[in-house]
């Protein structure tokens, strides 16, 4: 079930303003009388047995988060877990069943139709997994059709997307058409899309699936400056755990429609609440997400305790370095407090996987 | 090639356009035709074609003086009675020149629609008939009381174990069943859609001496084609009515005079096509001998000229000149 | 239910049929004589009295159908004058021949390509030297004004119906029924309040060709890939932008292919029209049908085909040339329009000069070999009627001796009460309870109208016709299924088959078999054969190859392959080919009546002539429509069920 505390306690960042995005006890069931499921107590069937039962599909079941404005939030989980139907359940793509989303404070289920067009023309904007472009426009006037239905004039709009069109890496590609596009091109336009309008906040279903490794690099720093520099709230999903570690501030699991843990990737692979999650995480470079803190440990009576200090959350990977070099055990500590040592062995035993 | 169809959908539109404006302001060969003809006297008028021989020459004499006279006439063949009084009602026909059915347009009349324009000249006689060479062989046949008789010799694959009676088709006057069931005879009606249908079935059933029974009618020139067909006219008990709907059954169809039917806006105008169909009467002969050209092979057109090239003072009768 | 026990089940029926049915011979049959009313024909024949006595007078004629008569004759008469009739004074139409063909050829360019546009030309032209020009323009002209019309209301509606569940819900039963109609029956109710002329069979083509409007236009929508329109949903689109900008241009290649669909029926529906006033080449068809002359037939019939083709060729072209978004280089548009700026000059130009020369306003009459078609064909019939009489004639006295009487006698001659519940049982078996009770109801309606004997006259036809159809048409749909290059030489008259009208086809069959139900029946084979080849050729091809190959593998024989792994598997194509081939005949052996195949037909024919048999006919027509829902409902019923 869902850790609340987790949640609440991880969004650190800018107290006092409200969340970017907050979902509560989120549902989305398919099949016959979906409403009767919900705080029933068929609700807490396992999602094979609840369609063996009722024939209804629980494609998220009883989801609660919080994002900070500014935060990247990643979502993961294996195929059909309810990704998908949940970040659309976020935009109302997808009607959900029960629970309430709130967007900058605002209940998104209340929304009139005129409201929530206006939310999505300038509020916020979404990548889908399958792009979505319309087949019968150019690149130029894809990455237009939201400034188009805004009302912006043709000669400003296309300015516009112009910009976009340089920013994805299309340059020369704005006069052809989606089909003329390779699968990874096609994603771009997507991704330029949503950018067109220049939204506070992207909902990304799975936005660098199609994209070779280089181009993928190119995109997630995209996204990355996107983030550092004009602070954009993202809710990204995809199924690349590195990339994940590498955008994510925060990382939901989910499973079944459910959400099993939410946590920085830290707290992920240093604490996986169960197999599921220990088994998602499994293949991450633990130097890469851990911080120092994690390998403190108190000294031995034979280890020499003048060794450099340095900082708890420090990423093991970037300390590591220092370690090995110094030969002895480096001290690591935390607003000046001493948490114990971290000797080039126990680097070594991390990174070799043998921990 | 191709591109934008919303491109070329304009493109087709915005010529098309053009090209019908300036097909409206260009001067045309029409115009000066127009003027000399002077159509407008006697305006257009649509006659019906019905599709029996004896209607086609009628209808095509008609036709005929009435174009030679200045008229714009249309020829529309349309199914008899119903049809063609709703078609005179819509407005869309005009003259029915040779009509059988008895006062059938009665209701159309009374609304106002058609106007009864009295005799065509012709007199019609429905009747029963073998062909020739079974009336010489077995002469009895030709009474209605010995037709029982014979009936197995009529057998077809359509009538099963009784005798075909080959029925006249669905808007002629016909009252076979009742023929059939009131003599008690051991035939079966069949219908067959057309006269031409009926002139197979005489035609073949003499050329090729096989038995057939089938209705046919004077007015005709089948009676030349097949010589002594006239004779062959199988007998009922004669004719003591008038409504084929009052019909018993037992007795013989009637003489009936043919008469001509108007709509109301034709009678209505000066048009000297009015006068030519209110004055049109003439005989079985004459008809016939318009028929025969036509059956042999003359054009209606060309048969229709020929009479009234030969016939020229009946025709300016018609005219009222 | 076992298959076993089904068939075992239905022999058992038959037997009981045919016992019961020798016992009781001739009794209760509901048998009427053709010029006799029931009491509840002669009432709607009075009811129908009374409407047509009040054309004059009552309000629901002088402000609703008087003025749409009036004003959908206008609008016919405006198109008629623009290329076909004399326009106002004058004694030539705006645009004369020249001027037409220019026409045509520019927009067929203009909207696919060069060759299309040669060969609409040559069909065109083809079409004035068989003599036919103006009736050719008259079925134009029609066909544009229906069609126009038609897609003013069947697109919009489509659009709606493809957006919304309800709309579509309540509009499928309509649908569905309109796919069931024989075209004979729209005739003679319309014609009671738009009597007889253009106004009528404008509205009667409407009718047959909007329900087909809607259905592909709402599919168009539904089955668009949904992730685009979602996308832009996301975007802020409103629903009218989400309509214009997305779905419409996506779903353009098939709405215009749905454009081609409506043409091609509203043309075949144009020429029965000429029953009720139509002008165009109906007119000669019809008139060849009552003269029984084959050869004007032909003449008339080539000038259809040649406008089928026509209309065919270019609108689907026209919806090809949609296929992709994709645009040429700007080059290649440049050099594209240029093409059509100047050949749309050169149609103005043509226009221009058929108006002004005589010989290219009115088509020469010089140019005619209409006589010479005529009269091949009229020596080729007369050939083979005297020539192959016995084989054409024998084999007319066989089906007729050993099938058609024989069914005909256990159909309409047992007691109405056993033949229905011999029905009803075959459906109960083949298509379950429910198909069974409905199946009751509608026969019951059936017998209280009166016409029971004369429907089972029409349904002894369609039943002798379907056999025979399905014995053909499985026996060229295996062999189109099997065979690519079978398939690739059927293919064409497969296609040109669907689009005939039916019409056509009974001029030919007249000519072999005369007037009498045989003709009727070959015509309805002529007929619905394509679509149950393409039906069953598709059905046999989708068997997968695996399992093919798997019994190849074992061992099998073709024939083995053929009767054990393709026909079984290909049962439910074969099934619903049966369905549409049985609608299809029906909807022939009905205009059969013209040519002396009686049953219900018949009554709907005499029904418009002699005004009092129009109740008796418009009780057939609504008989016909009885029956046809009672043999689609079965048949429907046991597809689903295997
Ligand atoms: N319209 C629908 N009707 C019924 N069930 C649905 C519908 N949409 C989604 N589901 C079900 O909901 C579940 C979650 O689907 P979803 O597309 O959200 O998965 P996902 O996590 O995005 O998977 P993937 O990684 O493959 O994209 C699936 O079991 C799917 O079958
Ligand atoms: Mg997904």
């Amino acid at each position: 079930m869902v850790e609340e505390q987790r949640s609440a306690s991880a969004s650190s960042a800018s107290a006092g303003r409200p969340p970017a995005v907050s979902v509560r006890g989120l549902w989305k069931v398919y099949g016959p009388n979906p409403l009767s499921i919900v705080g029933s107590p068929d609700a807490t069937l396992s999602r094979s047995e609840l369609r063996a039962k009722t024939g209804c599909t629980a494609a998220v079941s009883d989801v609660s988060f919080d994002v900070a404005p500014g935060e990247v939030f990643v979502v993961m989980g294996l195929s059909g877990s309810g990704k998908s139907t949940l970040i659309r359940c976020l935009t109302r793509l997808v009607e959900p069943t029960a629970g309430e989303v709130f967007l900058d404070g605002e209940d998104i289920s209340k929304a009139t139709p005129q409201r929530l067009r206006e939310l999505r023309r300038q509020h916020f904007s979404m990548v889908f997994q399958h792009f979505g472009l319309l087949p019968h426009r150019k690149v130029i006037d894809n990455i237009a059709y939201p400034l188009e239905i805004n009302g912006m004039k043709k000669a400003e709009r296309h300015a516009r997307a112009n910009e976009v069109i340089e920013l994805v890496g299309l340059h020369g590609y704005s006069h052809a058409f989606p089909e003329q596009l390779s699968g990874g091109m096609q994603q771009r336009v997507g991704l330029a899309r949503a950018l067109a309008v220049d939204p506070q906040v992207l909902f990304l279903d799975e936005p660098f699936s199609a994209l070779d490794p280089l181009i993928r690099r190119d995109m997630q720093q995209e996204v990355i400056r996107l983030h550092r520099e004009l602070g954009k709230t993202m809710v990204f999903i995809t199924h690349d755990l590195s990339e994940a570690v590498k955008v994510g501030d925060r990382i939901a699991i989910m499973r079944d429609g459910a959400v099993v843990q939410i946590g920085t990737p830290e707290e992920l692979v240093a604490l996986p609440i169960d197999d599921y999650v220990a088994n998602f995480v499994r293949d991450i470079a633990k130097s890469h997400v851990l911080t120092l803190k994690y390998l403190a440990r108190p000294a031995q009576s034979d280890e020499d305790m003048d060794g450099p200090e340095l900082a708890a959350n420090m990423i093991i990977r970037d300390a590591a370095e220092i370690i090995l070099q110094t030969h002895k055990p480096v001290r690591v500590s935390e607003n000046g407090k001493f948490l114990g040592i971290v000797s080039s062995e126990d680097v070594l035993r991390l990174i070799s996987g043998v921990a | 090639m191709k591109f934008g169809l919303k491109r070329r959908i304009a493109a087709v539109s915005i010529i098309a356009a053009g090209a019908l404006v300036l097909a409206g302001c260009s001067s045309s060969v029409n115009d000066s035709a127009d003027s000399a003809s002077g159509a407008s006297e006697c305006g257009s008028w649509a006659i019906a074609m019905h599709a029996w021989n004896g209607y086609t020459a009628s209808g095509q004499v008609v036709a005929e003086i009435a174009k030679a006279n200045g008229c714009t006439i249309t020829q529309t063949t349309l199914e008899e009675a119903g049809v063609t009084y709703d078609a005179m009602e819509a407005g869309s026909i005009d003259v029915v020149i040779e009509d059988w059915g008895g006062g059938r347009w009665k209701e159309w009349v009374d609304r106002g629609a058609i106007v009864e324009v009295g005799d065509n000249g012709n007199v019609g006689l429905i009747g029963m008939y073998v062909p020739p060479w079974m009336a010489a062989k077995y002469p009895d046949i030709l009474d209605s009381a010995n037709l029982n008789k014979y009936a197995d010799m009529f057998k077809t694959s359509d009538s099963g174990d009784k005798g075909a009676w080959y029925e006249g088709p669905p808007g002629y006057t016909t009252i076979g069943e009742k023929m059939i069931s009131a003599n008690k005879l051991n035939f079966k009606a069949i219908s067959t859609g057309s006269e031409a249908a009926l002139v197979d079935v005489l035609t073949k059933a003499e050329a090729n001496k096989t038995p057939a029974l089938a209705y046919f009618y004077t007015p005709g020139t089948l009676f030349i084609k097949i010589a002594g067909l006239e004779q062959s006219r199988v007998k009922f008990p004669a004719n003591d009515w008038s409504d084929a709907a009052k019909a018993s059954g037992l007795t013989d169809y009637p003489e009936t005079a043919l008469k001509k039917l108007a709509s109301k806006k034709l009678m209505d105008s000066n048009s000297v096509f009015a006068t030519i169909v209110k004055n049109f009467n003439w005989t079985n002969a004459d008809q016939n001998s318009v028929s025969a050209d036509i059956e042999s092979g003359m054009k209606p057109e060309e048969a229709a000229q020929k009479w009234i090239d030969a016939n020229p003072d009946k025709v300016k009768a018609w005219i009222g000149s | 239910m076992t298959h076993l026990k089904k068939s075992h089940l239905l022999i058992g029926v038959g037997l009981v049929w045919i016992t019961l049915s020798r016992i009781f011979q001739g009794n209760q049959t509901l048998e009427l004589a053709t010029s006799e009313n029931t009491s509840f024909t002669s009432s709607v024949g009075d009811a129908a009295a009374s409407i047509r006595g009040n054309r004059t007078k009552s309000a629901a004629f002088i402000y609703f159908f008087n003025p749409i008569r009036a004003a959908i004759t206008g609008f016919v008469e405006i198109i008629r004058s623009i290329i076909s009739v004399p326009s106002g004074n004058s004694i030539i139409p705006v645009i004369g021949w020249f001027g037409v063909v220019a026409i045509v050829a520019f927009t067929v360019y203009a909207t696919s390509r060069l060759r299309t546009a040669i060969l609409a030309v040559s069909l065109l032209l083809a079409c004035g030297a068989l003599g036919m020009w103006q009736f050719t323009m008259d079925t134009l002209a029609m066909t544009l004004a229906s069609v126009l019309l038609s897609l003013l209301v069947g697109i919009p509606v489509g659009i709606w119906a493809g957006r919304s569940d309800r709309v579509l819900k309540i509009l499928t039963p309509f649908l569905d029924l309109a796919q069931i109609l024989p075209t004979l029956v729209y005739l003679a109710p319309l014609a009671l309040f738009f009597l007889i002329g253009t106004a009528s069979a404008t509205i009667a083509t409407m009718v047959y060709s909007i329900p087909i409007a809607i259905r592909i236009t709402a599919h168009a929508i539904r089955n668009l890939n949904q992730s685009p329109i979602e996308a832009a949903l996301s975007m802020g689109s409103t629903p009218t932008q989400t309509l214009t900008k997305v779905q419409l241009p996506m779903a353009k290649q098939m709405i215009i292919l749905g454009i081609n669909q409506t043409v091609m029926a509203a043309l075949s529906f144009v020429v029965i029209a000429a029953l009720i006033g139509a002008p165009g080449l109906g007119k000669p068809v019809v008139d060849a049908l009552i003269i029984r002359n084959v050869g004007q037939g032909f003449v008339a019939g080539f000038a259809v085909v040649f406008v089928a083709i026509l209309l065919d060729r270019s609108t689907s072209a026209a919806a090809k040339a949609q296929e992709s978004f994709i645009p040429l280089t700007s080059q290649q548009i440049r050099r594209g329009r240029i093409k059509v700026g100047l050949s749309g000059l050169l149609a103005i130009a043509s226009i221009f000069a058929s108006r002004s020369v005589l010989s290219l306003a009115v088509w020469p009459g010089s140019i005619n070999i209409s006589q010479q078609v005529e009269d091949v064909t009229n020596h080729a019939t007369k050939w083979i009627t005297t020539n192959l009489y016995i084989f054409t004639v024998g084999f007319k006295d066989f089906i007729s001796n050993w099938v058609l009487n024989p069914l005909e006698t256990l159909l309409a001659f047992s007691p109405w009460f056993v033949t229905l519940s011999a029905i009803v049982f075959i459906a109960a078996v083949i298509g379950g309870m429910r198909v069974a009770m409905l199946a009751t109801g509608l026969l019951t309606l059936i017998v209280l109208s009166g016409l029971w004997h004369e429907a089972m006259i029409t349904l002894t036809q369609t039943i002798v016709a379907t056999l025979l159809t399905m014995a053909i048409g499985i026996t060229l749909g295996i062999w189109v299924g099997r065979s690519s290059s079978a398939e690739k030489v059927l293919r064409p008259f497969l296609d040109a088959g669907q689009t005939l009208p039916a019409f056509v086809y009974l001029i030919p069959m007249l000519g072999l078999f005369g007037p009498t139900r045989f003709t009727a029946i070959a015509t309805g084979i002529v007929y619905s054969i394509p679509v149950v080849v393409k039906i069953v050729s598709e059905g046999i091809r989708s068997v997968p190859i695996a399992m093919i190959e798997a019994a190849t593998v074992a061992g099998s024989t073709v024939r083995q392959i053929i009767t054990k792994v393709q026909l079984p598997a290909a049962k439910r194509s074969i099934l619903l080919a049966t369905n549409q081939g049985m609608i299809f005949v029906l909807a022939v052996v009905v205009i059969g009546g013209f040519v002396g195949s009686g049953g219900l037909g018949y009554l709907v024919i005499l029904g418009g002539s002699k005004p009092e048999m129009q109740g008796k006919g418009l009780v057939a027509g609504f008989a016909i429509l009885l029956l046809g829902v009672t043999i689609d409902r079965i048949a429907q019923a046991s597809a689903r069920r295997t």
